[in-house]
């Protein structure tokens, strides 16, 4: 009996997987996917947070004289908590949505922002182009767009959204998108695949950045037309938590970001971020982005684009926060 | 850093490999899309190590799945853990080809089982493995291979032995 069920259940396995076939171009789509959870987590560990906080930095140095150099560590004290203050009436006063258009190796990504609305977009980028319906890269056609997640207005509240676009799903979660970490503390700075900008205040943002230290003012820069002040802010170095380092075979992590400002509105106009992975035997690993910010009037159009909508004949599916599944088993 | 020449070396390797790994997969997980995300999650090891693999990548690329699957596939990443979650969300069709006998479902009891036992026996009776193969691959002791395979058997006897029932009795049953 005891071979006859071995051997029943080899058979059952050839049986099982016989149709099974892999799909084409699984190299490029696993380098994608590698590309993009170090794109992401590359935004989280250098993006807004930590940029709002350099330019609330860099601003008081150029507002006592245009030098990055300052006077004693009370003085600087007392001029980095004014430019907070005029960084967040800047924001809160003018009542300004956030549009931050992300370029990464793995393909472009957008966030709106607006109070505690807010939608990432990722899309699939040219070197993927059209998805499939189970999300793998087809190479053909350009880059479409392939999930967006945010908030959305669901009977009035806002909730929060999933929409995978390839699949046409989404699922929607009524708990409450936990405020972002401080983006200069290990957990924060390197908190794992989530959205590049998940604002959700802006004021709690910056409090919460604040920690992120020093930052120097390294020159001036035209973009678009325009003068900027460029900041760079000191590396953050940190040790990957355990279940992190498990899955990247590295146990360190260095995060950089520079940061353009405009000198005027005190508002950020381009940041630059990169994260290296090192101290495993696989060799560093080096991500970079680039996003360009834009501040839009708070037109009802502008507020919209802050929130998800759910296209029409989209099927939904469990909150994937709510369900057990492959992560759990 | 990946690049070009990295994925065109993998594309050359998975050309021949790619189904059979595909297979294990599936088989791991249950499900042809949890089959690909698992491979998938492999592969993206696999890529960051390339350059400095010695020997064979198909072995590290199998050690690598194995180890993902015995550890229940916690896999780390935001965004694919809910994309695996929505996947997950949708039901399977049913396959109406699909004979109901003892043998699919000797391999619906193995995926059943705890991720660390379906691993090894998928290592014993789909990989031909010795349990000195099996525990060097896994990083355990042949002592847990011998009982996790002895756990896992006996699970499936327990079925064979109902199956083997009248059927009257098996349909009181």
């Amino acid at each position: 009996m005891n071979t006859d069920v071995e051997e029943l259940l080899a058979e059952g396995m050839q049986r099982f997987t016989a149709e099974v076939q892999a799909p084409a171009g699984l190299a490029r789509t696993a380098s994608r996917l590698h590309r993009r959870r170090l794109a992401v987590r590359a935004a989280i560990a250098c993006g807004t947070a930590a940029v709002t906080a350099a330019a609330v930095t860099a601003v008081a140095a150029v507002g006592v004289g245009g030098s990055a150099r300052t006077g004693a560590r009370g003085s600087q004290a007392h001029q980095v908590a004014y430019v907070v203050n005029r960084v967040e009436n800047a924001l809160a006063g003018a009542n300004l949505v956030f549009e931050g258009r992300t370029t990464t190796a793995a393909g472009p990504s957008i966030t709106w922002a607006y109070g505690s609305r807010h939608r990432w977009e990722e899309f699939t980028g040219r070197g993927c182009g059209h998805a499939s319906p189970n999300g793998w890269c087809t190479h053909r056609g350009g880059s479409e767009r392939y999930l967006a997640e945010g908030t959305a207005l669901i009977g009035g509240k806002l909730t929060a959204a999933y929409v995978t676009y390839f699949d046409r799903k989404y699922s929607l979660s009524h708990r409450r998108v936990p405020p972002p970490a401080n983006a200069c503390s290990a957990t924060g700075a390197l908190e794992m695949g989530g959205p590049p900008a998940p604002i959700d205040h802006w004021s709690d943002f910056i409090n919460q950045s604040l920690a992120c230290g020093a930052a120097s003012v390294t020159g001036h820069v035209w973009i678009g037309g325009a003068e900027t002040t460029k900041i760079t802010g000191s590396p953050i170095t940190v040790r990957l938590s355990p279940d992190y380092a498990k899955v990247v075979h590295e146990k360190w992590a260095r995060a950089r970001w520079t940061l353009y400002v405009n000198p005027r509105t005190y508002l950020p106009v381009r940041m630059l971020g990169s994260t290296q992975t090192f101290g495993g035997p696989g060799g560093d690993t080096l991500f970079k982005s680039v996003t360009d910010v834009r501040w839009l009037p708070p037109t009802k159009a502008n507020i919209r684009k802050a929130l998800v909508t759910i296209p029409p004949g989209f099927h939904q599916v469990s909150s994937p926060a709510a369900r057990p599944g492959l992560a759990s088993q | 850093m990946v690049n070009d020449r990295v994925v065109g070396e993998l594309e050359h390797f998975l050309a021949e490999r790619a189904d059979h790994l595909m297979r294990t997969a599936v088989l791991l997980t249950g499900s042809h899309e949890a089959g690909q995300d698992l491979l998938q999650a492999a592969l993206e090891r696999l890529i960051r190590h390339w350059g400095t693999l010695r020997g064979d990548p198909e072995g590290y690329l199998r050690r690598t799945l194995y180890n993902l699957a015995a550890d229940g596939f916690r896999r780390q990443g935001r965004l694919q853990r809910k994309l695996a979650l929505l996947r997950a969300g949708a039901q399977a069709p049913a396959d109406p080809t699909a004979e109901v006998d003892l043998r699919d479902a000797l391999v619906r009891i193995l995926l059943q089982l705890p991720p660390r036992q379906r691993a090894v026996l998928v290592l014993k009776y789909w990989e031909q493995l010795s349990e000195a193969e099996i525990a060097a691959l896994l990083g355990c002791s042949e002592g847990t291979v011998k009982s996790a395979t002895s756990r896992g058997l006996g699970r499936l006897r327990e079925l064979a032995d109902r199956w083997h029932q009248p059927e009257v009795e098996r349909q009181r049953a």
